[in-house]
């Protein structure tokens, strides 16, 4: 009985509450509504994939929010100022995001500095450098820079459609590319972790770091490889978010941050796993997309949306941490 | 040089000019601002990142360069405790005049009272601080939002489907509502049937992401009053999402220079903006701290008027971002506000 509930609980609560919402929320159980809950997590669920990895290894990453805003200024920078087109711009992103968890996974592993220490200096570290190429000024078409010049690039539109455009799915223009990319690396971090060797040697330094290691395990190399994995989500996390505000907005990206760890954690409780794995933290951010839709169209205001977040979070924890406990 | 007949067309603007210009050479200014480069005045400030601040702090440097004073920049990034040190830094220092540039009453009261007390002149921008010594630069938010209701009325009459966003607890959101409030109570025909708004950061994610489900949760919203860029940016996205582009209009607050290229894509939901120009309003806390400084007397607040801004004359002016709309909108440009005959005009 214990059993079912762990494994099963979170699963069960989450259909309530789809069954709750479609019928005290108008306009709720609706394909379109169904697609606005992908499109409203795809950003944090990336960001959440990628922070999965690093807790896979044992460590953790506060980076992830100021490497996907710095990711979005980066694009921006590279098409609005230096008029590249959107190929050289996702490349840039991408670049900057596998450089800073190259850093931060060198740092960690070689100079020993704590995961959380680390990635929180190198998280400051984003936030300020970010700002440095504009003197702290939003990038836009048309924007007046340092120098007093104009800039006259503009956002390409194939980039744009990144965040944009929406492919047809039994419905036309239904599914949006930023839900297909979520999708698409979801099953790809999910079968990487679970099925492949690589996935499963992370797991064992993140289990018993000191037996990984005498058993042969490059622990170093593993662990560097998660951080780079978690900074290149988070690049292409912040991609998505520049072309679909279509301009680099200055931001510390902290509620990103904030938002998918909570789906990461949520994942620990889904289908009893107790610890982090790439379908459970699908299945996070996913339930607060659906809750946070929900309370939305019931016109709940921002900070009981907060309240709930939260309340989801320790529920998920005391499944993880009490109930698996108890049953082992 | 050569005299040619733009020289001599130069020199006839010089002389009609000459009369308006005349008030502005420094040997007639009051004291003590016959002898500008003496006179130091401090920008203390609370809030610094973004957009709006860069260009309140442009403003301020650029009538303290045309007055010729020195000026001195404390920034205290948002830290309160840090911010009112700074203050009677300011006091050590010997300034003449201080600009206290947003913070919290709590922490700059006895502060200010302390540089007041010291023989300092003190104005003050978006924070009250409870002196009658020290006047209010405001930029007017009730004037903000009445603007663009105003424009929501005469594009859509008196009767309309509205949603509108709102995060409460934040000073000038909520002068903001206050007139919102008085438009639905004049105007019955005005029904609100959805609330929302976060500021979680990216603001304008967060709010498309809402927005999203409160446009799906009630159709048949005309209007969404957005009473700040950001709120409007991320409502933008979501109509656009939605494909509703040409059945909702969005009326706002705030400009910059990404609002302008929003606003006029094409069939952009985006169709008017109430703004004041923070540059301009950093030119006028500097320019009433200027008039207390000569002795004269600004008034216990200094109101700056804003200006709305539609899609249509964005378009009719080919106006691309926030220079050429100073350019092309003079009455966004400058605000005949603390202009006494001897000011110097930052903008000529």
């Amino acid at each position: 009985m214990a059993d079912t509930v762990i494994r099963y609980g979170f699963l069960a609560l989450l259909a309530a509450l789809i069954v709750f919402f479609a019928f005290a929320a108008p306009g709720f159980a609706s394909p379109q509504s169904a697609v606005f809950i992908f499109q409203s997590v795809a950003i944090t669920g990336i960001l959440a994939l990628g922070v999965t990895a690093t807790l896979v290894v044992g460590g953790f990453d506060l980076s992830i929010g100021s490497v996907a805003t710095s990711a979005m200024m980066a694009a921006a920078y590279a098409m609005v100022v230096l008029e590249q087109n959107a190929l050289v711009a996702v490349l840039f992103c991408l670049a900057i995001g596998a450089l800073v968890g190259l850093v931060n996974g060198i740092i960690i592993v070689y100079m020993r500095v704590p995961d959380l220490l680390a990635t929180l200096g190198m998280m400051f570290l984003l936030v300020g450098l970010q700002r440095i190429p504009t003197e702290g000024r939003s990038i836009a078409t048309g924007m007046t820079m340092p120098d007093g010049s104009t800039a006259t690039g503009t956002f390409s539109p194939n980039f744009l459609a990144l965040g944009r455009h929406r492919l047809d799915f039994f419905i036309d223009n239904l599914l949006p590319v930023s839900v297909v990319v979520l999708l698409v690396l979801a099953v790809l971090i999910w079968f990487f972790l679970e099925f492949t060797r690589f996935g499963r040697m992370m797991y064992a330094v993140g289990s018993n770091e000191k037996a990984a290691e005498l058993a042969g395990t490059p622990v170093k190399a593993y662990k560097i490889w998660a951080y780079v994995i978690s900074g290149v989500f988070a690049s292409i996390g912040g991609i998505l978010l520049a072309a679909r505000l279509g301009r680099g907005d200055i931001a510390s990206g902290n509620n990103l941050l904030l938002d998918s760890v909570a789906a990461a954690l949520i994942g620990f409780a889904v289908l009893g796993a107790a610890k982090p794995n790439a379908f459970g933290t699908a299945i996070g951010a996913l339930f607060v997309g659906v809750l946070l839709q929900g309370l939305t169209m019931m016109n709940a205001p921002y900070y009981t949306q907060d309240f709930v977040k939260g309340a989801v979070l320790v529920v998920a924890l005391v499944f993880t941490f009490a109930l698996s406990n108890r049953a082992r | 040089m050569s005299i040619t007949r733009r020289t001599f067309s130069a020199l006839g603007l010089a002389a009609a000019t000459g009369i308006f210009a005349l008030p502005a050479l420094a040997q007639d200014r009051p004291a003590p601002f016959d002898n500008a480069a003496d006179v130091q005045i401090a920008l203390v400030r609370y809030l610094s990142t973004g957009d709006f601040f860069q260009a309140y702090l442009a403003g301020v440097e650029s009538q303290a360069k045309a007055l010729g004073v020195d000026l001195r920049v404390l920034d205290s990034r948002q830290d309160a405790a840090l911010q009112a040190d700074m203050v009677d830094q300011a006091i050590a220092l010997g300034v003449d005049g201080i600009i206290i540039q947003h913070g919290l009453t709590e922490s700059m009261k006895e502060a200010a009272q302390r540089a007041v007390d010291a023989g300092i002149k003190v104005v003050a921008f978006d924070v009250n601080v409870e002196n009658e010594a020290i006047p209010q630069i405001e930029q007017s938010d009730r004037d903000l939002a009445r603007l663009a209701l105003e424009q929501a009325i005469e594009d859509n009459g008196e009767a309309w489907k509205a949603a509108y966003v709102y995060v409460a607890g934040i000073a000038p959101l909520d002068r903001r509502d206050e007139t919102w409030r008085e438009f639905k109570e004049r105007y019955s025909g005005i029904e609100e049937v959805a609330m929302f708004g976060t500021l979680d950061n990216p603001i304008a994610n967060s709010v498309a992401n809402q927005a999203r489900s409160v446009l799906t949760a009630n159709p048949g919203i005309q209007v969404v009053f957005a009473p700040y860029d950001e709120f409007a940016k991320g409502v933008k996205i979501a109509v656009d999402e939605a494909g509703l582009s040409s059945d909702i209009k969005i009326y706002s607050a705030d400009i910059s220079t990404a609002d302008i290229s929003a606003m006029r894509e094409p069939g952009s939901a985006w169709v008017a903006t109430a703004a004041t120009n923070p540059a301009v309003v950093g030119q006028v806390s500097v320019r009433a701290l200027a008039m207390m400084l000569a002795g004269e007397e600004p008034g216990a607040s200094v109101i700056v008027p804003p200006t709305l801004i539609t899609q249509a004359e964005l378009n009719d002016s080919d106006i691309k971002n926030m220079e050429e709309l100073s350019a092309k909108m003079p009455q966004f440009n400058h605000a005949d506000v603390a202009m006494p005959a001897w000011m110097p005009n930052p903008n000529e």
